[in-house]
């Protein structure tokens, strides 16, 4: 009964030896290991230790994303600046911060989406745990600036919005995988823009008006 | 006018080119209003036009930021240049641009110092309190001592060519200017843009400048931190008072208006004179009149250093007794580039007349002891030459550009210190080289 307390650090511990000895094995490769069986001998754990953790490879792919985004929330909001930020501002100030935690793994990262690339359409398996995260977290978001009124509450569109927000994370991910510029500074740029223009399309606008107009008109016919 | 807050640089090419497109669509619609309007009202005067025109040059201008922003502070610099309307707005591009977000300002600190600009200061602004042309300006303190904090906007230094490119078609309509005249000088004005986007050159200059010019009464420069300064960060003091405009709402003495005038002039004597470089954006932004009397410099981002053999030549001109003295102020004429032996005699002629004229009269402050910059006729009489250059068929139809390159930012630095003097009305001693008595 003693042994339950150090027995879970070393499962905690287990399940990181597992995760950093797969990035180490596809920033030598540039692959992903044949199989689980060489993976785990190689490592020196048994086969069966390793599913315990993880059914496949794509699973630790997926927790490195998750792992990301995880650091990237505690980051910020160990930041006190971060509580007093507008909707807007935290969005942007999320996307600077994750794209640093990126960088921390740019060459991983390139080893697995520069060759094949993320598929334009379907959503890489891995990918799921991490949007799922995310988009909870920008639900979050969005909701604040609902109630500060920083983004205007529209029927059945407003529910989407961490659909889009979403879309502008992969857009980012595939502009900075790509980007050549010193520091990466052409991502900022990208962040500060996208993030700009989605806020504005969330806001109050002309549109609103011309919606509201438009019933007018029809209305009063 | 209300500037909102503004998120983001229209830095991608395309959007910029969209930026000027618009604004040419604008001012072209501003010409038909003008035209309807004068059918139903002869009297309607074009500085109703030259004012809608510069409203919405401005407009789009101060959306730019970078190196736009920069060009449309020359123009405005060379008010003589200008129409009367489009100064005021220019003007008003001098200290006033929408800010960046705070989460880049942060990122761009965790990017140099590691840690973010609260783990940095004990106090610091969340908003900007000051744009500059490329980059804006926060508020901090550290150790009661109260800071002022540059930061550069990204992708500036990028942008600066192909920025220029599209100013072009601009900077032709509005300066009057050949084709080619453009070509000689955008050269020169690039390498200074570029230098300008070198924050860490900036803070080197700065304490240069500022250490060789301690010694002139009345000046005050802040102090610069190269440990808090960076790539992209200049933190220096922040210095206590009022820009140009607000100080002469305080209807200060004449007596107030000459030490500042005073202490102007002695400033670009000791370093056009002594230093040969000199702080080359007289703009009103890039002074504070501070409450106990001295005037602050702050910005040496563009700094000219001037070569020898055009200081010679340039300098010598405002000798009294050369516009007499043919044989040798032809000489110089070559040298400076105002003639040169492709031009036909008539077109020499007609040159050296024009430039004997200009230079007697950018040169009449050097002829006194002192000169009384408040008289307006002075001003009114350049303006006029220069209207009347820019619209001569002679100059628009003159193959080449004329004037040396340098003479590009030692002029723009004494029309902006002459207008500046101006402005504050002030009387001062006109001091020359020892040479040139």
């Amino acid at each position: 009964m003693e042994k339950v307390a150090p027995k879970k650090t070393s499962k905690v511990d287990k399940r990181a030896k597992i995760i950093s000895s797969f990035k180490m094995y596809i920033l030598e490769n540039g692959k992903a290991p044949v199989s689980v069986f060489k993976f785990c001998r190689d490592i020196k754990i048994k086969e069966a230790e390793f599913y315990a953790y993880f059914p496949n490879f794509n699973a630790i792919k997926g927790a490195v994303w998750q792992e990301i985004f995880s650091n990237t929330l505690s980051i910020l909001r160990a930041e006190p600046v971060y509580n007093e930020y507008s909707s807007r501002e935290k969005l942007l100030a999320f996307f600077y911060t994750w794209i640093e935690e990126l960088k921390h793994n740019r060459s991983y990262l390139l080893a697995i989406y520069d060759t094949e690339g993320l598929p334009p359409k379907s959503l890489p398996e891995e990918l799921r745990g991490f949007r799922e995260d995310f988009k909870a977290y920008a639900k979050e978001v969005i909701k604040e600036g609902e109630e500060s009124e920083e983004i205007a509450q529209r029927p059945y569109i407003t529910d989407k919005y961490d659909e889009a927000v979403w879309l502008q994370v992969m857009f980012l991910f595939r502009f900075w995988i790509k980007d050549q510029s010193a520091g990466f500074e052409k991502t900022d740029q990208a962040i500060e823009k996208s993030v700009n223009f989605a806020f504005d399309l969330m806001g109050k606008s002309a549109l609103d008006s011309f919606v509201d107009f438009a019933k007018f008109l029809y209305q009063s016919r | 006018m209300e500037k909102k807050e503004q998120g983001s640089i229209p830095v991608g090419k395309v959007q910029r080119a969209a930026k000027f497109i618009k604004t040419g669509a604008k001012v072209g619609g501003n010409y038909v209003k003008h035209y309807a309007r004068k059918i139903g009202d002869p009297s309607v005067s074009r500085d109703q036009l030259d004012e809608e025109n510069a409203n919405d040059i401005y407009s789009s201008l101060s959306e730019l930021k970078g190196s736009a922003l920069k060009v449309a502070q020359m123009m405005s610099m060379d008010k003589n240049m200008l129409p009367k309307a489009y100064q005021d707005q220019f003007a008003m591009a001098q200290y006033s641009a929408p800010p960046l977000s705070y989460p880049l300002v942060v990122k761009t600190f965790m990017k140099y110092f590691g840690k973010s600009p609260d783990q940095i200061f004990d106090t610091f602004s969340r908003s900007a309190v000051n744009a500059a042309s490329i980059g804006q300006v926060h508020q901090a303190t550290l150790k009661d001592q109260k800071l002022a904090v540059k930061i550069q906007y990204p992708g500036v230094a990028d942008s600066v060519t192909s920025d220029l490119r599209l100013v072009r078609p601009f900077a032709l309509r509005l300066l009057n200017m050949s084709e080619k005249e453009l070509n000689h000088y955008m050269g020169e004005v690039e390498e200074r843009l570029l230098e300008e986007t070198d924050y860490l050159l900036e803070v080197r200059r700065s304490l240069e400048i500022s250490q060789e010019c301690a010694h002139i009464p009345h000046l005050r420069f802040p102090d610069y931190y190269p440990d808090l300064s960076s790539e992209r960060i200049i933190t220096m003091d922040w210095l206590e008072g009022m820009h140009i405009k607000e100080w002469l709402l305080t209807q200060p003495s004449q007596q107030a208006r000459n030490q500042f005038g005073q202490a102007l002039w002695d400033f670009y004597h000791h370093q056009v004179h002594e230093l040969k470089q000199v702080h080359a954006d007289p703009h009103p932004g890039n002074f504070i009149m501070m409450n106990d009397g001295n005037l602050g410099i702050i910005d040496f981002g563009c700094v000219k250093v001037i070569p020898e053999d055009f200081y010679q030549g340039y300098f010598s001109l405002i000798k009294k007794e050369l516009v007499a003295d043919k044989a040798e102020l032809d000489k110089i004429f070559y040298d400076l580039e105002f003639i040169s032996d492709l031009d036909s005699p008539e077109e020499k002629r007609f040159f050296k007349e024009i430039f004997k004229e200009m230079i007697s009269l950018i040169g009449r402050p050097f002829h006194q002891d002192r000169f009384d910059f408040a008289d307006d006729s002075y001003f009114d009489q350049i303006y006029a030459l220069s209207d009347r250059v820019s619209n001569d068929k002679m100059f628009k139809k003159s193959r080449q550009a004329r004037g040396s390159k340098h003479g590009l930012y030692v002029n723009r630095t004494y029309f902006g210190l002459y207008s500046l003097l101006n402005q504050l009305r002030a009387e001062v001693i006109t001091t020359k080289p020892q040479w040139l008595k």
